[in-house]
């Protein structure tokens, strides 16, 4: 492959741009975190403390983030599971050309466009008339659904596009099953995407905002509680909400990171060659 | 055989039909029926009237809005393709391993679990008057007045749109790379091709797919956008996803499911013709 | 979803035990220390009463106040005005108890999704701030423009829509908070007295001031200033005729291309950033909001105006479906809203509540010279929350409750025009 030439050097100084470019709010936040106790959202710093860190396992004055945070990440992490593995079924029957097609390809492009609030809207008037409560997880997770599952697709759409057939072709040559083929042919290898599909699937969900409000019945995911938290006075507190989460994520990005090594490392002294095949 | 097979494609793509079917194809009937709806200052009346897309298409607010939307989309839709067409490339060439690649991947992804309102209110103290991105332009003499147009401006909106949607983009064109055969550009380069035109005659031709389905991400999620342009434009700019939220505080449904239909059409019709132009489904 | 389950047999016993006892410890207790505690029943534990509205009134601490006077539990969902509007059309089952708007009463209560209270059932009925039942705090005062919420407070008949034109036996809704808006300053950075609406368009101010960006409302900041400026007079700012709405949004749009404004503020939060980060000098605001970032430390004063105040109320609203025992809960609710603790609590962040007297009984003599009366504090004040809200000596922005209430130029609105005006105001964010 491309030896570590001055392109290598140039793409990297631009990736490492833009990765600044992305963090540049998360920055701010986790400066403007660490405000003294009187100390507002905007700048300048009035002292600096680690009072809204503590602040934040407190009772809010409008608002609570722990119930809140439970319901996005189960709501979250519900859809990715459901997105990927609708999204990979649909990426699979798509490979062929079925009556239909067409249509349910330009449904999903309309979910993409139908302004959030009024899909938000429709199936709150719809659950209305059938009769059923609006809730976080039946009403908002339809919705969030209609929102993960295009890019799901979309995405699948991109990683089936010149997938070789080859593989499946000899996994059926060997006399594997179809299920056989999917199962130990065609995941093992799409794995990264999947995760990737997945990621998605949970990010888009975790932060959504207008297709919560007015599906989420009683009780607020994350996003619609702090936009509620926004009506009255807020505090650094939201921002000390953001450093922990980014905190956290590095943290369990890096245990991943070297569990994978640590393992890895061992397969190879101990000479398997399992897990390779990707 | 066939049959079965048949089934099983059905049976495939069920799952995603259904979701579709029951939180999708409902709520834009209701939308398409409010659309002819009438009503008051306090009441929505059953009707068939035309009168809602009268009002929209016959005002000259509406073309302004719609042309203003579209100018922010195109921007972005090149802004976006320029740089996520490059990051896709370093992390699909010169990234070698998976690990790292999903490893970027995720530092990439985690500013946006923090959630957007508060990344949204951040802007104000990273790029508004006395924010960091000033200060630190003050300091280092580059300029010496605040730059005012960093926030509450055209730019902001752009800026902001850039930054949350760059990874739609990088996600596909990264994938379509992936599945290009590296023998391919072993063999063009064998052949004399110099790197930029590896990268323009088999890499840029490869990854359309990915590019297409990438640009309908961004070019559809702009289009219906109302949050950003109001936060970043400081409500100063219009879009139409802004009117329809006008007209919704106020329960003016009719109007603004009418403005719903209008911008789907527009949106599909938009679609439609980058379809013609790649076929993302040829090469499954 | 968790809902009431108890029996509608002991709810009759309950209302006697309460008058029994309350009369019984009222006796006992007198008036203590600091008002007059209720004692209310507290069989009624397994009672939920879902109350969804604005993050402006929707305190964690009035719910556990609730919880430990009354015994249900209340859960409190906070939203932004627009959303909750929505919610209390779209969906009636998803709350028990409304926080609304006064002003979207008028749109909201047709939908025929609450309703009406019973004002035989309400205690202080009577006690009740009289610019929400006969619409004039003094009885030689004048009805202001726009929704007063008198004109929207009550209905005909039970099951009735049709707003009555005087006080009937059917309340739409409590009165929680109530304020008048003016203009937010930074007196350190205008660096001239400001006296009037018309002062945010000093050229000197050019791309620092800020109004509210919500369409129905900020077409009113805009009237205050248009009036003031002397480019028109309105009949009522709160219902513009297509003429006054077209010159209105003109005079936006021209203001707007000079660059006058720097942005617009939607919920309370945005007002309070675009304030203490200096990117707006000068711009409409709550009085909360002003003390929100006075008590960051950076000067700001909530300046009264020659022409009058902008005001706007919340109330409480009962669901629809609410019916036995937890409508009783739902009166209860509000009886022990109004009676004192709630209102001190409110009052001590600037806002106003419906019933004065036993707010007033539930807070100090100093705190109530202060917040009310327009007089110096004797000692500092605090936020309920326990933070410094004003040293010693200073004296509230704006003068007592009748000097601030009394000078209403304006209710928030929803106009009969309002199709077009949001027509219109789509024009005035496209220029």
């Amino acid at each position: 492959m491309h030896r570590r030439g001055p392109a290598f050097w140039l793409l990297t100084g631009f990736f490492a741009l833009f990765v600044l470019f992305l963090y540049g709010p998360t920055i701010t936040i986790t400066i403007l975190s660490f405000q003294g106790p009187s100390g507002g959202l905007t700048f300048p710093m009035r002292g600096v403390s680690l009072h809204w860190f503590g602040n934040l396992f407190e009772k809010q004055m409008v608002g609570d983030f722990s119930g809140s945070f439970q319901r996005s990440i189960v709501l979250g992490l519900v859809t990715m599971v459901v997105t990927v593995l609708v999204s990979f079924s649909a990426g699979l029957a798509f490979r062929k050309r079925f009556r239909g097609s067409a249509a349910i390809f330009y449904l999903a492009i309309a979910s993409l466009i139908v302004p959030s609030i009024l899909i938000s809207l429709g199936i709150g008037l719809l659950f209305r008339v059938m009769g059923v409560d609006t809730a976080w997880y039946s009403s908002a997770f339809g919705a969030h659904l209609t929102w993960t599952l295009p890019f799901g697709l979309l995405i699948m759409f991109a990683v089936f596009n010149r997938f070789d057939r080859r593989y499946e072709e000899a996994a059926r040559d060997l006399g594997a099953t179809s299920w056989q083929t999917v199962k130990h042919v065609i995941v093992p290898i799409l794995l990264p995407s999947l995760i990737g599909v997945g990621l998605f699937g949970f990010t888009l969900s975790y932060d959504e905002f207008a297709r919560s409000l007015y599906t989420a019945g009683t009780f607020n995911t994350l996003p619609l509680e702090i936009y509620g938290m926004t009506t009255n006075v807020t505090t650094p507190v939201l921002y000390a909400l953001g450093t922990v989460t980014t905190g956290l994520s590095f943290l369990v990005i890096a245990l991943a990171l070297v569990s994978t090594i640590i393992v890895r490392r061992r397969r190879e002294r101990h000479g398997s060659d399992a897990g390779k095949a990707a | 055989m066939r049959r079965v097979d048949a089934w099983v494609t059905y049976l495939q793509v069920a799952p995603l039909s259904l979701v579709f079917l029951l939180f999708l194809v409902v709520p834009i009937a209701t939308i398409v029926v409010v659309s002819f709806f009438d009503y008051s200052t306090t009441q929505i009346i059953p009707a068939f009237l035309l009168q809602n897309y009268e009002e929209l298409l016959l005002s000259p607010v509406t073309w302004q809005t719609y042309l203003q939307t579209l100018e922010f989309t195109v921007i972005t839709w090149a802004l976006t393709l320029a740089i996520g067409f490059t990051i896709a490339y370093y992390l699909a060439f010169y990234v070698r391993s998976a690990t790292w690649q999903t490893v970027l991947f995720l530092v990439c992804t985690i500013p946006f679990w923090t959630s957007n309102i508060i990344r949204m209110i951040s802007w104000i103290p990273f790029l508004g008057r006395n924010g960091l991105m000033n200060t630190a332009l003050l300091k280092m003499g580059l300029i010496h007045e605040p730059l005012e147009f960093l926030l509450f401006s055209d730019f902001s909106v752009v800026l902001a749109y850039v930054h949350l949607y760059t990874l739609f983009m990088v996600v596909p064109i990264f994938n379509s790379m992936m599945r290009i055969e590296r023998s391919l550009l072993e063999a063009a380069r064998d052949a004399g091709a110099s790197g930029w035109q590896t990268l323009w005659n088999v890499i840029l031709p490869l990854c359309k797919p990915g590019i297409a389905i990438g640009s309908i991400f961004v070019v559809t999620i702009v289009m219906g956008d109302f949050v950003t342009v109001r936060l970043m434009s400081g409500g100063q700019t219009a879009s139409v996803g802004l009117m329809m939220m006008n007209a919704m505080s106020l329960l003016q449904y009719p109007a603004a499911a009418a403005n719903a239909v209008v911008l789907l059409l527009l949106v599909l019709l938009t679609v439609g013709v980058m379809m013609r132009l790649v076929d993302i489904r040829k090469e499954l | 979803m968790a809902r009431k389950t108890n029996g509608q047999g002991r709810e009759w016993g309950r209302r006697k035990v309460l008058k029994g006892a309350a009369g019984f410890v009222g006796a006992a207790v007198g008036s203590g220390v600091i008002g007059a505690p209720m004692i209310w029943a507290q069989n009624n534990k397994n009672i939920v009463l879902r109350q969804c509205g604005t993050g402006v009134s929707a305190f964690n601490e009035i719910a556990e106040k609730a919880k430990a006077d009354l015994g249900f539990t209340l859960q409190m969902t906070a939203l932004d005005s627009d959303a909750v509007v929505q919610r209390v059309v779209t969906q009636p089952n998803s709350f028990d108890i409304g926080d609304i708007e006064y002003w979207m009463v008028k749109k909201v209560f047709p939908a025929k999704t609450l309703q009406a209270m019973d004002t035989k059932k309400i205690k202080y009925f009577d006690k009740i701030v009289p610019i929400f039942t006969t619409g004039k705090l003094k009885p030689d005062s004048v009805i202001a423009q726009g929704t007063a919420p008198s004109t929207v407070g009550f209905v005909e008949g039970k099951e009735s829509t049709t707003f009555a034109k005087a006080p009937t036996q059917w309340f739409t809704m409590i009165p929680t908070i109530y304020n008048a808006d003016t203009l937010g300053i930074r007196p350190d950075l205008v660096g001239r007295p400001i006296t009037q609406w018309k002062d945010i368009l000093d050229p000197k101010f050019k791309g620092k001031t800020s109004i509210l960006n919500v369409p129905s409302i900020g077409i009113m900041d805009a009237a205050m200033i248009c009036e003031s400026a002397g480019i028109m007079k309105y009949a009522d700012k709160g219902n513009m005729t297509k003429a006054e709405i077209d010159k209105t949004i003109e005079f936006l749009i021209k203001t707007k291309k000079e660059g006058q404004f720097r942005a617009f503020w939607k919920t309370f939060d945005e007002s309070v950033n675009l304030m203490a980060s200096g990117e707006v000098v000068i711009q409409s605001m709550w009085s909360p909001a002003v003390a929100a970032v006075r008590s960051k430390g950076i000067p700001c004063v909530y300046q009264p105006l020659k022409e009058g105040y902008r005001a706007w109320g919340g109330g409480l609203a009962l669901a629809k479906h609410l019916s036995g025992s937890q409508l009783d809960a739902a009166y209860d609710y509000i009886n022990w809203y109004m009676s004192g603790w709630v209102g001190a609590f409110l009052n001590r962040q600037g806002y106003y509540s419906a019933v004065l007297d036993t707010a007033k009984a539930n807070m100090s003599a100093d705190e109530w010279g202060f917040w009310m009366e327009g007089k110096p504090a004797q000692k500092d004040i605090m936020s309920p929350q326990g933070k410094l809200m004003e040293k010693a000596g200073t004296v509230r922005d704006g003068g007592s409750f009748y000097d601030r209430m009394g000078a209403v130029s304006c209710w928030n609105a929803v106009m009969d025009e309002d199709r077009y005006m949001v027509q219109k105001w789509n024009q005035f964010i496209a220029a």
